[in-house]
């Protein structure tokens, strides 16, 4: 009984903290310079340099694009992690799940999959002038994987290790690779010139795609894409 | 070789090698080395423009600040990226043959080759927060020291260390969301992130205060400053050897190198007397519960990881002794260089941890009765460590606890000179514990045979971490470069 008050009454003394913490911040909000400061206004007059119309790409791509370098090097720490962390991939299963593949899924996965293709490339060149890019395009083409994964359709079995590893890097090499040529012309590491800037940042954006869909269908796949296969060998064997 | 391509090396290159060393594992370990030399090389070369120079900025894309993000190096941030380099060179030589060894290995895991792509991106990542000029940015390399930390600590596969990865992941990653959430407070008051301009600019309103609490906590959390340390012991000491001594020897640093940054250099720290006292308590605190936990514990690395969050207290120390004009300097001085020098003895205690633990094929301090005959280099290099630990002249620690002292009595903190001479005293006993026993007498099983990369490592770096304190005049000549606090005559 006593034991049951005790936990009340951390329950409310949590409670009471965390309102605390809310309210402060919540003054501190309201407190704010109400009208536009930060950085939006050198960002609109620096736009035409930047190599591309809308203000979030030219922001992540060009005015911080050392940021987003760095961001793709954090994902693909994530699939680092996930490796080490991994338990031995086949050790554990979920037969009910996978011992039978919904013909349903099959045929809307032949529906929506060349949608969803066209949808990732649409979104990767919007990203030019209007909200979209390539994490947008990447997740896109990712949930497109974690789907062929769940119906248990085998489109890697020609991927190896060695490719599977390139695709997850190929990004950061092009970027670090982009950022070093700009150097050539007596810039800075990462200065595009106001002439080239589109093609650089639609390739660095390309490239990203294709390397953010890879790592985020990793990360579902345990770390390894090519797990998902052993997985359905493994399911597969016992089931029958 | 100029400016820029040495300090978008110190970057750019281990990020590279580490890229490379994840495609082409079979080479890695070389690579590894290679870029560790390399590291050295640029570091120094780094000090040298700073000191020839006095601080220096970087902008990446040509922008600058407050559009773009800068690079910034100035003594400090220097001397992180040398600390770095050194601890780094030796925790890739001693990993060729940690690694090698098949009970660390592939035997034990598979997917071990991804120690050194972590390994490369963890140095690359500390070096781009030593030299960042920019607190948003500054978030970004937390997450990827954070990320790769995690990872390394769960490389060792056992459960204990998955465990302790994910609560390490849990803590770590709220803690950079506090961080995050007051960087952007700051930001959307000051409309920048470049924490030069923030710093001439910052106020002491509602909004500052809640993110120079949110910025403090979610950094106090990352270095675990006592009490929120409950998280460390289990994940360093659960680690594999090399990534223990990158964890408590540098990771730890950088969070704190973050605060150390943001106090003096943006925050409005002569208003903060009261939380810098607080922070100094805890320190104190930390210093006494650390050493007494150390001194309880049955598990050599546990003892280790204690010790780390006992020396921690210490770099605390400065932000209340720093707060009194006559002792600022001396407190900064002593914090920045102890950083330095318990970061070569935390990675050569950790590392003579691992190669005995490896020898005697047991993690309990018991274990090691009689060890010292058998393994006198690796015993040595522990006892070696202890000193620099302990803080023993000539040692760098020494030298840094001199400094502490002088601020303490100077600014006439006497709490704190008898707290920085008890962690003295309480570490000789944690220390002098695992050396007695190691050559207390009697029969004892023949251990197994250590390379000789694993004996001698531990014992050069241990070397350095003494050598720190007669080698000092350097590394506080260059201390001084962009010191943000008035600068004294040293003793």
């Amino acid at each position: 009984m006593s034991r049951l008050r005790k936990t009340e009454l951390a329950k409310v003394g949590f409670g009471l903290i965390v309102a605390m913490i809310v309210t402060a911040l919540g003054c501190a909000i309201l407190a704010l310079p109400g009208e536009e400061s930060g950085l939006a206004g050198a960002v609109m007059l620096n736009l035409d340099q930047a190599g591309a119309k809308n203000p979030v790409t030219a922001v992540l791509l060009n005015f911080r694009g050392y940021d987003t370098l760095l961001e793709i090097a954090v994902l693909l720490l994530a699939v680092l992690g996930a490796r080490a962390l991994a338990v031995d991939e086949s050790a554990d299963d979920s037969e009910h799940f996978r011992s039978s593949i919904n013909p349903v899924l099959i045929g809307f996965i032949r529906v929506i999959a060349p949608v969803m293709i066209i949808v990732a490339g649409y979104l990767l060149w919007v990203g030019g002038h209007a909200p979209g890019g390539a994490f947008q395009a990447g997740a896109v083409l990712a949930s497109l994987g974690v789907l062929l994964v769940l119906a248990d359709i085998n489109w890697t079995q020609h991927l190896s290790d060695y490719s599977e590893r390139i695709l997850l890097t190929i990004s950061l090499v092009v970027f670090l690779s982009v950022g070093l040529a700009t150097m050539f012309n007596a810039r800075n590491f990462l200065e595009f010139s106001p002439s080239t800037a589109k093609w650089c940042i639609l390739l660095i954006e390309a490239v990203a795609t294709v390397s953010i869909a890879v790592i985020l269908l990793a990360l579902f796949c345990c770390g390894k894409i090519s797990n998902a296969r052993k997985y359905h060998e493994t399911t597969r064997g016992r089931v029958e | 070789m100029s400016f820029e391509l040495t300090i978008l090396g110190l970057i750019l290159v281990p990020l590279a090698a580490g890229i490379a060393a994840f495609i082409v594992t079979r080479f890695a370990a070389i690579l590894a080395v290679a870029t560790a030399l390399l590291q050295s090389l640029f570091a120094f070369r780094l000090a040298g423009y700073v000191l020839s120079n006095g601080p220096l900025r970087y902008k990446i894309g040509g922008w600058g600040a407050p559009l773009g993000i800068d690079l910034y190096v100035d003594g400090l941030s220097a001397l992180m990226v040398i600390m770095t380099a050194l601890v780094g060179l030796a925790v890739a030589t001693y990993s060729t043959s940690y690694f090698a060894i098949p009970e660390h290995g592939r035997e034990h895991r598979s997917n071990v080759d991804i120690f050194w792509p972590l390994f490369l991106i963890l140095w690359s990542a500390l070096n781009a927060l030593f030299l960042s000029a920019d607190i948003f940015n500054l978030y970004v390399t937390l997450e990827l020291l954070t990320l790769s930390a995690i990872a390394l600590i769960g490389l060792a596969g056992t459960v204990k260390s998955l465990q302790a990865a994910l609560r390490y992941l849990l803590i770590a990653m709220s803690a950079s969301l506090f961080y995050l959430l007051g960087v952007a407070l700051l930001y959307s008051v000051y409309g920048t992130v470049d924490w030069e301009l923030l710093g001439a600019q910052m106020q002491f309103d509602l909004p500052d205060r809640c993110a120079i609490v949110l910025i403090c906590v979610g950094l106090l959390l990352k270095t675990a400053l006592f009490p929120l340390h409950f998280w460390l012991p289990a994940a360093h000491a659960n680690a594999p050897a090399p990534a223990s001594a990158l964890l408590s020897g540098l990771v730890l640093k950088a969070s704190f190198y973050v605060l150390l940054r943001m106090w003096f250099d943006v925050f409005p720290y002569a208003d903060l007397r009261a939380v810098g006292n607080l922070l100094g308590i805890l320190g104190a605190a930390a210093i006494v519960w650390g050493s007494v936990q150390a001194i309880r514990q049955q598990h050599l690395k546990l003892l280790v990881a204690y010790s780390t969050v006992a020396q921690i207290g210490y770099l605390f120390l400065v932000f209340s002794l720093a707060s009194e004009p006559s002792a600022s300097w001396n407190a900064w001085n002593g914090a920045a260089y102890f950083s330095v020098s318990h970061a070569f003895a935390k990675a050569a205690a950790f590392m003579a941890a691992g190669s005995l633990v490896f020898a005697t094929g047991s993690a309990k301090i018991d274990d090691l009765a009689g060890i010292a005959q058998q393994q006198p280099v690796t015993v040595f290099a522990f006892a070696l460590a202890g000193v620099g630990l302990m803080g023993l002249p000539p040692s760098g620690a020494f030298l840094s606890k001199w400094l502490l002292l002088n601020a303490s009595l100077s600014s006439g903190k006497w709490f704190f000179t008898a707290v920085i001479l008890l962690g003295s005293l309480l570490a000789a006993i944690y220390v002098f514990r695992v050396v007695a026993k190691s050559f207390e007498a009697g029969e004892r099983q023949p251990t197994r045979h250590v390379p000789a990369l694993m004996q001698w490592t531990p014992l050069v770096l241990a070397l350095l971490s003494i050598g720190l304190g007669i080698v000092a005049t350097r590394p506080l000549e260059l201390l001084k470069i962009g010191a943000p606090v008035a600068i004294e005559k040293t003793p």
